[in-house]
C-alpha cells in the first residue's frame, strides 16, 4: 500500500514538475538568462540607433577597444547628437505644419524619453542648466551579467577580431537589448576551443611560428579564473 | 654549511630541540576536529533545527535568480578616464619621511595599488611594507572628518573665525605661538610656516621625530658646522660597520638603503662584494643580514666606539686627542672583533663606512670622528647633499615643554605628530597642554593629542592632497591627489596660509614653493616645467646649485676638536637588565597603528603579529625562569614606572637586556575588537576596550637633552599570567616525509648558503656542497599530457639580497585582495598571506645566523596538489602555471595537505568585507574569495594576461620583462625575477641556469618553477680562524 503510493508520488510529482518547465518554455540550466530583456529607464532603441542609423558600436561602448568593459556611453555621448535632436523627425515636421495651419510659432518638440535624458543632466526642456533639477546619472540595468569569478575582457575578443554580433546578437534589429547567448561557460569554451589566436609570445626555438602560442592558452582556466 | 659540521637551520625552538611535530598523521587526525565546540559534537533539538533551518534557507536561496544589477555611468567623463581602465598617477609617498617616488595604480577614479616609481631617486622603483600599506590608510574609515571645536564639530568658516579671534587676542598679547610638527622638509610648508611666524613677537617652529636622529644632526653641527644628516651611498661602500642601526629595517630610508645595499653586494662581482658587520644588542632585520654580528649592551657602544676611534685612529698616524675608554667587565670581549673590524674599515677606506643609530652626542660625535678618518665624507657619507627625512630636535620639544609647563605659550599649534603618545610622561604633557590657552591638532585620527585639543583640524590623506617634499637637498619630489577629497580635511600649509591671509590653494602652493626653487638656482620657472615635474613626480636640481637653508655648496670641514672622551657608562646593576626600546618594521613610530595589513604582518624577525612583546635571549630566560606567552612586568629602577608585557624568547639577542617595540598601544586600536570571523571559538584580536598591544612609552628617558629608549636599567619580574602571542615561526613548516627522503636519508636545507671565498675562488671550497641546483630531473610526471609548447612561467629570487623586509608580502596583500583575518585565526594557523617570508636560524641559538626566504606557490611542474583535487579545482595550465579554480573548489583541502611547500591557504570563513570604505581598496581584476575555497599564490596570472593584451594591442612580441608580480615589482632589492624559463635568453632562465641556483625541495622531483640563488655570506672571520 504505501510503497504504491510512494510510486504514485513520484510519478505525479515528476508529471508536475516537468509540466511546469514545459510550460513556462524556460528549461535552462542554473544561471542562464538567455532572453532577459529588461525595462530600461530611458526606452533607447538600439534598432533606431545600430539599425536606421548605423552607428558603429564602438562609438557609443568606447571602452570595447581600450578596457575589459565596453561600457555603457555617458550622457555627455549622446548629447553630442541629442543637443540637437529632440524627437523624431515625423513629430517635429507634424508641429511645424500644425503651428503653420494655426498661423502660431511652432512650440519645441521634445520626446518624453529624450527629456529624460536631458533631465538627469539637470537640463530643461529648452536644454538650459535648470538649477530644480539635481542632475543624475542614469541607472540603466545591466543586461548581460557573469559570475564574480569570471573576468571576461572585451578586449582581446574585439582586437580578435570576434564581432559584437556573435555574443551580443542582432543588436541591430532589437528594440529593446536582450541577452542573446546564454553566456556559459560551455558557450564560452565552444568558441575558445575552435579558434586560432596570435598571442604575443616569443615562442622558444623548435615550439612552432615566433609570436604565436598554442591555442591552448585559450582553454586554460585562468584565461578567465583568478 | 658543509660536510660533517653541518647544522640544519631551524625556525623556533621547538623545531631546534626536536621536540616540533611539523606533521604527524594521527595528531593531524585528531586535530582536524579538535575545536569542535561541545555544542556541536552532540547537537541540541534546539540548534539541530537551527542548523536545519539555516540549510533549507540556503537551498531555497541558492535557487533564486542572479540579482538585477545596475550599469550607471557617468554623466560627463573625464577624457583620460575609461571605466575598468587603469592609469597610473606619480606622486610621493609620505607613509614616512623618506620620501620614495610612486606611482598610484588607478581604476574608475580612484587610487587601488602603490607601486614604486622606477625613475624616482630614491627608492628606484622599490617600495616598502609601509608604502604598500597606504593605500589602505586612505580608505580607512576612522580618519577623520571635517573639523570639531570643543569636541563638537564645526564648519572650517567657523573654526577659522574662532581661531582668528583668539590669535588676535595672543599677538595682542605676548604673542608666543608654537608649532610643533614631525620633520618638515616640504618646501611649500616651510614657506607657509615662516609666513605664519613672521607675524608673532615669539613664534617658533618646533620638529621633533618620535624615532628621533637628534644626536647625529647635532654631532655634525659641531664637526662639520651643519646641522644635517649626510646622505648614505651604501652602494659605494665596501665594509659596513653599523651600531645599532637598522638601517634596513627602521632607519632613515630603508627602500634607498636595500637597494644600494644590493647594488653594494653583487654576487655576480664577489671581488667587490661589500662586508657588512653589525654590532647590536637586540637582533634587528639589518643584523640578520649582516656578515657578522657582534653583541653590544648599550651601555658598551660608547666605549666600544672609542676603542674603534682609537684604533682607526692609530692606523691613519693621527692619535685621539684623549685615551679611550677601557673595554671593562663584558666589553672586553669586543676586543677582538672591533680589532678586526678596525683593520676591515682601514684596509677599505675610501669606501668604508660607520653607522650609528645611537641617539647619543658623545658617539655620534666619536662617529664622525672615525668616519671623517676613513675618508667616508665625500664618498660613502655624501653632506654636499644631505637628507631632510629627519630634521627633528629633541632639545627644542623639550624646551618648548618646559615652556609648557611654566605656561608659557598662548598658541600650540601640533600638525602630524602625536607627542601625547610619544613621550614618555604623557600625563606631565597632557596637564601641561590643557593650560595652554589655544592648542591646536591637526591629524589624521583621533590620537592621544587631538584628545587634548581645543580645535582639532583633520590632515589629508597624501593621496588625495597636493604636497611636495625635498627629502634630499636638491632633489624636489610631488604628491598629487590620485583621488578626489574623500573627507573634509585641508593641509597644515593651507591652514597657516589662510590664517596669514593667504588664499592660494594648496596646488598653487606647491607651484609657488617649485618655482621659488628654481628661480632661487637663477632660471625662470614657467607652468611647463612644474606640469613636466608633476608628471615626472620629482625634479632633480644640481647640486650645490643653490646656497641657503636646503643646499651647502662646499664641503663643510671636520673640525677634530669639536671630538671629546664620551663619558663612561655604568652597566645596569646586578639582578637587572638593560632596556632597549625600538621601532618596528613596517609599523614604525605608531602612526600607523590603525592600518590592519600593517598589524598582521608578521614581524620579519619575530614573525609575531598583533602585538608588542619583550623580547629575552634565550639563556636569559631560562635563567629568569620565562617563556615565549608568559606576561612579564618591566619596572623601570629610577622613576617606579611599570609596563606589562608578554615575553618572547628572541635568539640572537644580547643576554642583558630586554627588548621592546614602541608605538602600540595606541588610541584608536580598540577598533580592532571585532576583527576576524564571529564564531563559537573565536576569540577577539583585542580584548573589548582594549588595544593592540603595550605602550612603552613610559619607560623612555631623557638623556641630558635627549629622548633615549637605552638607558634604562629594569628589573624583570613574572606576573603568572599568560598572553599567547600569535607568532607564525613555526606554521607551514617544509618538511620531507621520511618515506620520500632521498637515498642518504638526508634532505638538503630550505636555504642554501654560500661563501663568498667560493664565489672569488670556486676551487676555494666553502661548502656550496650537494646543493645540486641542477639535480636531473629524471622521471616524467605527464610525458604526454601538460604541453611544452608555450612559455613557462618562473621565478628567481636572490637570497643575497632579499633583505626579509616584507614589502612583497603586503604588496601581495594589496594586488590579490587577501583577507586580514585577526590574532585569533593567526593563532590557530590560518592567516592568508600568499607569501611568506620564512626566517631560519642557524647554529648557537645566543649567537645564530638567520636567513630569510621569501615562500610563495612555486607552480610545480609535477604539482602534488593536482594529483589529488577530487574535483579539478587546481588543474595545470599551458604555460606552466598550476591554477586554482575557486569556483570549481569545494573545500577538501586534500591540495594543501600534499603540498610541500604549504603554500595553500584555506578560507575558513568569509572573512569580513563589511567595511565599505577598505572595500575600494581591493583590486577589481582578482576574484575575492569566498568561505570554503582554496586559494594561493597566482603567479598575478591578471598581470600576465594585461601584459600580454597591451603587447597585443601593440602589435609586438611579449618582451622579457614586460610581467611584474606584485611581490617582484615591491621589492626594493630586486631580489625577485619573473620571466618565460622556456626562453632560454630570458632574465629568469639565466638565472635559473646560474651556479648559485637551486630549488627547495628538488629531491622531490616536483619541478619548482621558482629558482633561489643561494645567499652569500662574507665569513673570512671564519676562514682566517
Amino acid at each position: 500500500m504505501l510503497a504504491r503510493n510512494l510510486r504514485l508520488l513520484i510519478v505525479l510529482g515528476t508529471l508536475l514538475c516537468g509540466g511546469a518547465m514545459i510550460r513556462a518554455g524556460d528549461f535552462r540550466t542554473t544561471g542562464d538568462h538567455t532572453g532577459f530583456a529588461p525595462a530600461q529607464p530611458i526606452a533607447f532603441s538600439h534598432r533606431l540607433h545600430a539599425g536606421e542609423m548605423g552607428i558603429d558600436c564602438r562609438y557609443c561602448h568606447v571602452g570595447a577597444e581600450q578596457s575589459r568593459h565596453a561600457g555603457i556611453p555617458e550622457a555627455s555621448i549622446c548629447m553630442n547628437c541629442h543637443a540637437t535632436v529632440a524627437a523624431r523627425r515625423d513629430a517635429v515636421v507634424a508641429e511645424r505644419m500644425a503651428a503653420e495651419k494655426a498661423g502660431r510659432e511652432p512650440r519645441p518638440v521634445v520626446s518624453a524619453e529624450i527629456a529624460k535624458l536631458w533631465r538627469a543632466q539637470g537640463l530643461n526642456e529648452r536644454l538650459e542648466r535648470d538649477p530644480a533639477i539635481t542632475p543624475k546619472p542614469i541607472e540603466w540595468v545591466r543586461v548581460h551579467q557573469l559570475p564574480d569569478f569570471v573576468y571576461f575582457d572585451h578586449r582581446p575578443h574585439v582586437l580578435g577580431g570576434v564581432a559584437c554580433e556573435s555574443c551580443h546578437g542582432p543588436v541591430q534589429s532589437m528594440d529593446r537589448v536582450r541577452q542573446f547567448a546564454s553566456l556559459s561557460m560551455g558557450w564560452c569554451i565552444d568558441c575558445h576551443r575552435t579558434r586560432q589566436v596570435a598571442l604575443p609570445t616569443a615562442a622558444p626555438p623548435g615550439h612552432g611560428v615566433p609570436g604565436h602560442a598554442p591555442a591552448a592558452v585559450l582553454t586554460d582556466c585562468a584565461t578567465c579564473h583568478f | 654549511m658543509n660536510g660533517d659540521r653541518h647544522e640544519r637551520p631551524w625556525r623556533s625552538a621547538a623545531e631546534r630541540d626536536g621536540t616540533f611535530v611539523p606533521f604527524d598523521p594521527n595528531e593531524a587526525m585528531r586535530r582536524e576536529f579538535l575545536e569542535l565546540p561541545e555544542a556541536l559534537a552532540a547537537p541540541s533539538r534546539r540548534s539541530f533545527l537551527k542548523l536545519a533551518g539555516f540549510g533549507a534557507l540556503a537551498a531555497t536561496a541558492a535557487c533564486s535568480r542572479a540579482p538585477i544589477e545596475k550599469a550607471i555611468p557617468l554623466l560627463l567623463r573625464p577624457e583620460q578616464i575609461v571605466p575598468g581602465k587603469a592609469y597610473w598617477i606619480a606622486t610621493t609617498c609620505g607613509g614616512c619621511n623618506a620620501g620614495c617616488g610612486m606611482l598610484a595604480r588607478c581604476r574608475d577614479g580612484r587610487p587601488i595599488k602603490l607601486e614604486g616609481s622606477k625613475a624616482h631617486p630614491i627608492g628606484g622603483g622599490g617600495l616598502c611594507a609601509t608604502g604598500q600599506a597606504q593605500v589602505l590608510s586612505l580608505y580607512d574609515e576612522r580618519r577623520l572628518d571635517g573639523p570639531r571645536l570643543d569636541g563638537r564639530a564645526a564648519s572650517w568658516e567657523a573654526i577659522d573665525a574662532a581661531i582668528a579671534a583668539e590669535l588676535a587676542a595672543a599677538r595682542a598679547g605676548a604673542g608666543r605661538v608654537r608649532l610643533l610638527t614631525g620633520s618638515e622638509s616640504s618646501p611649500s610648508t616651510r614657506a607657509a610656516i615662516a609666513k605664519f611666524l613672521a607675524g608673532w613677537r615669539d613664534g617658533r617652529h618646533v620638529e621633533w621625530d618620535a624615532d628621533s636622529r637628534s644626536a647625529a644632526l647635532a654631532a655634525h653641527a659641531a664637526t662639520h658646522g651643519v646641522r644635517a644628516l649626510p646622505r648614505l651611498r651604501l652602494d659605494q661602500a665596501r665594509v659596513i660597520a653599523a651600531f645599532d642601526d637598522d638601517f634596513l629595517g627602521t632607519g632613515v630610508s630603508p627602500v634607498e638603503h636595500a637597494a644600494a645595499r644590493r647594488a653594494a653586494r653583487d654576487a655576480d662581482q664577489p671581488e667587490r662584494f661589500a662586508l657588512h658587520v653589525q654590532f647590536e644588542a637586540r637582533m634587528t632585520l639589518t643584523g640578520s643580514r649582516a656578515d657578522r654580528r657582534v653583541k653590544v649592551a648599550p651601555w658598551e657602544t660608547a666605549a666600544a666606539l672609542c676603542e674603534l676611534a682609537r684604533l682607526v685612529a692609530e692606523r691613519s698616524g693621527r692619535p685621539l686627542p684623549f685615551a679611550a675608554l677601557p673595554l671593562a667587565g663584558t666589553a672586553a670581549a669586543l676586543s677582538a672583533p672591533l680589532e678586526r673590524i678596525a683593520g676591515e674599515l682601514w684596509a677599505a677606506r675610501g669606501a668604508a663606512v660607520v653607522l650609528c643609530g645611537v641617539n647619543d652626542l658623545a658617539v655620534q660625535k666619536l662617529v664622525n670622528l672615525v668616519n671623517e678618518q676613513l675618508g667616508a665624507y665625500g664618498t660613502t657619507l655624501d653632506l654636499t647633499a644631505p637628507v631632510q627625512q629627519r630634521r627633528g630636535d629633541d632639545a627644542a620639544l623639550l624646551a618648548l615643554r618646559r615652556e609648557l609647563e611654566a605656561g608659557a605659550v598662548d598658541v600650540l599649534i601640533v600638525a602630524g605628530c602625536d607627542p601625547a603618545a610619544d613621550l614618555p610622561d604623557a600625563a606631565a604633557f597632557a596637564a601641561a597642554a590643557k593650560q595652554v590657552p589655544l592648542l591646536v591638532a591637526c591629524t589624521t585620527h583621533d590620537d592621544a593629542t587631538a584628545a587634548l585639543a581645543r580645535a582639532v583640524l583633520p590632515l589629508p590623506h597624501f593621496l588625495e592632497a597636493w604636497h611636495d617634499q625635498e627629502p634630499v637637498a636638491g632633489l624636489l619630489t610631488f604628491s598629487q591627489p590620485t583621488v578626489p577629497a574623500l573627507r573634509s580635511t585641508r593641509t597644515l600649509r593651507r591652514t597657516l596660509a589662510l590664517w596669514s591671509g593667504d588664499a592660494r590653494d594648496d596646488r598653487e602652493l606647491v607651484a609657488a614653493a617649485y618655482a621659488a626653487e628654481v628661480n632661487a638656482r637663477g632660471a625662470a620657472a614657467d607652468a611647463a616645467g612644474f606640469e613636466r615635474a608633476l608628471h615626472d613626480g620629482f625634479v632633480q636640481f644640481p647640486v650645490g646649485g643653490r646656497a641657503g637653508t636646503s643646499g651647502v655648496v662646499a664641503v663643510p670641514r671636520f673640525s677634530a676638536a669639536a671630538v671629546a672622551l664620551p663619558p663612561p657608562i655604568a652597566a645596569p646593576p646586578a639582578s637587572t637588565l638593560g632596556l632597549v626600546l625600538h621601532r618596528k618594521v613596517a609599523l614604525l613610530d605608531g602612526r600607523h597603528a590603525q592600518n590592519p595589513w600593517l598589524q598582521e604582518l608578521p614581524d620579519p624577525v619575530s614573525k609575531v603579529v598583533w602585538d608588542n612583546y619583550a623580547a629575552f635571549a634565550p639563556a636569559t630566560a631560562k635563567r629568569l625562569g620565562i617563556a615565549t606567552g608568559d606576561v612579564v612586568r618591566l619596572a623601570a629602577v629610577e622613576g617606579g614606572v611599570t609596563v606589562e608585557l608578554p615575553a618572547l624568547v628572541q635568539p640572537g639577542q644580547h643576554g642583558e637586556v630586554v627588548a621592546v617595540a614602541l608605538g602600540y598601544g595606541r588610541k584608536g586600536t580598540e577598533r580592532f575588537e571585532k576583527l576576524g570571523p564571529e564564531w563559537l571559538e573565536g576569540r577577539a584580536t583585542v580584548a573589548p576596550g582594549g588595544r593592540v598591544g603595550v605602550a612603552a612609552e613610559p619607560l623612555l628617558a631623557v638623556d641630558g637633552e635627549l629622548l633615549r629608549g637605552d638607558v634604562r636599567a629594569i628589573k624583570v619580574t613574572r606576573t603568572g599570567r599568560r598572553h599567547e602571542l600569535a607568532c607564525t615561526q613555526d606554521h607551514h613548516s617544509l618538511t620531507v616525509p621520511e618515506h620520500l627522503a632521498p637515498a642518504g636519508g638526508v634532505t638538503r636545507d630550505a636555504v642554501q648558503v654560500l661563501s663568498l671565498a667560493a664565489l672569488v675562488e670556486p676551487g676555494a671550497g666553502g661548502g656550496h656542497g650537494g646543493h645540486g641546483g641542477h639535480a636531473a630531473a629524471s622521471a616524467e610526471l605527464w610525458p604526454d599530457d601538460h604541453g611544452k609548447a608555450g612559455p613557462r612561467w618562473g621565478m628567481a629570487i636572490d637570497l643575497a639580497a632579499c633583505t626579509g623586509c616584507s614589502a612583497c608580502v603586503v604588496g601581495c596583500q594589496a594586488e590579490n585582495n587577501v583577507p586580514v583575518v585577526g590574532r585569533d585565526e593567526v593563532r590557530r594557523h590560518r592567516e592568508m598571506s600568499w607569501i611568506r617570508i620564512d626566517r631560519y636560524w642557524q647554529g648557537d641559538p645566543e649567537a645564530p645566523t638567520a636567513h630569510h626566504q621569501p615562500m610563495m606557490c612555486q607552480q610545480c611542474g609535477h604539482a602534488p596538489c593536482e594529483t589529488v583535487c577530487p574535483v579539478l579545482a587546481t588543474v595545470h595550465s599551458s604555460d606552466g602555471l598550476n591554477q586554482q579554480v575557486y569556483n570549481r573548489c569545494v573545500g577538501t583541502r586534500y591540495c594543501a595537505n600534499n603540498c610541500p611547500y604549504k603554500v595553500r591557504r584555506f578560507n575558513w570563513f568569509d572573512y569580513s568585507r563589511d567595511d565599505a570604505h577598505a572595500n575600494l581598496a581591493l583590486n577589481p581584476d582578482v576574484t575575492v574569495r569566498s568561505r570554503g575555497v582554496m586559494e594561493k599564490c597566482s603567479f598575478c596570472v591578471q598581470r600576465i594576461l594585461e601584459s600580454r593584451l597591451l603587447a597585443r594591442a601593440e602589435g609586438r612580441v611579449l618582451q622579457d620583462g614586460d610581467i611584474e608580480p606584485a611581490c617582484q615589482q615591491s621589492c626594493p632589492a630586486q631580489a625577485i625575477v619573473f620571466g618565460d624559463l622556456a626562453d632560454p635568453k630570458s632574465r629568469v632562465a639565466r638565472l635559473a641556469r646560474a651556479d648559485r641556483s637551486y630549488a627547495v625541495l628538488a629531491e622531490l622531483n616536483v619541478q619548482p618553477a621558482v629558482s633561489y640563488l643561494a645567499d652569500v655570506r662574507d665569513d673570512r672571520e671564519a676562514r682566517d680562524a
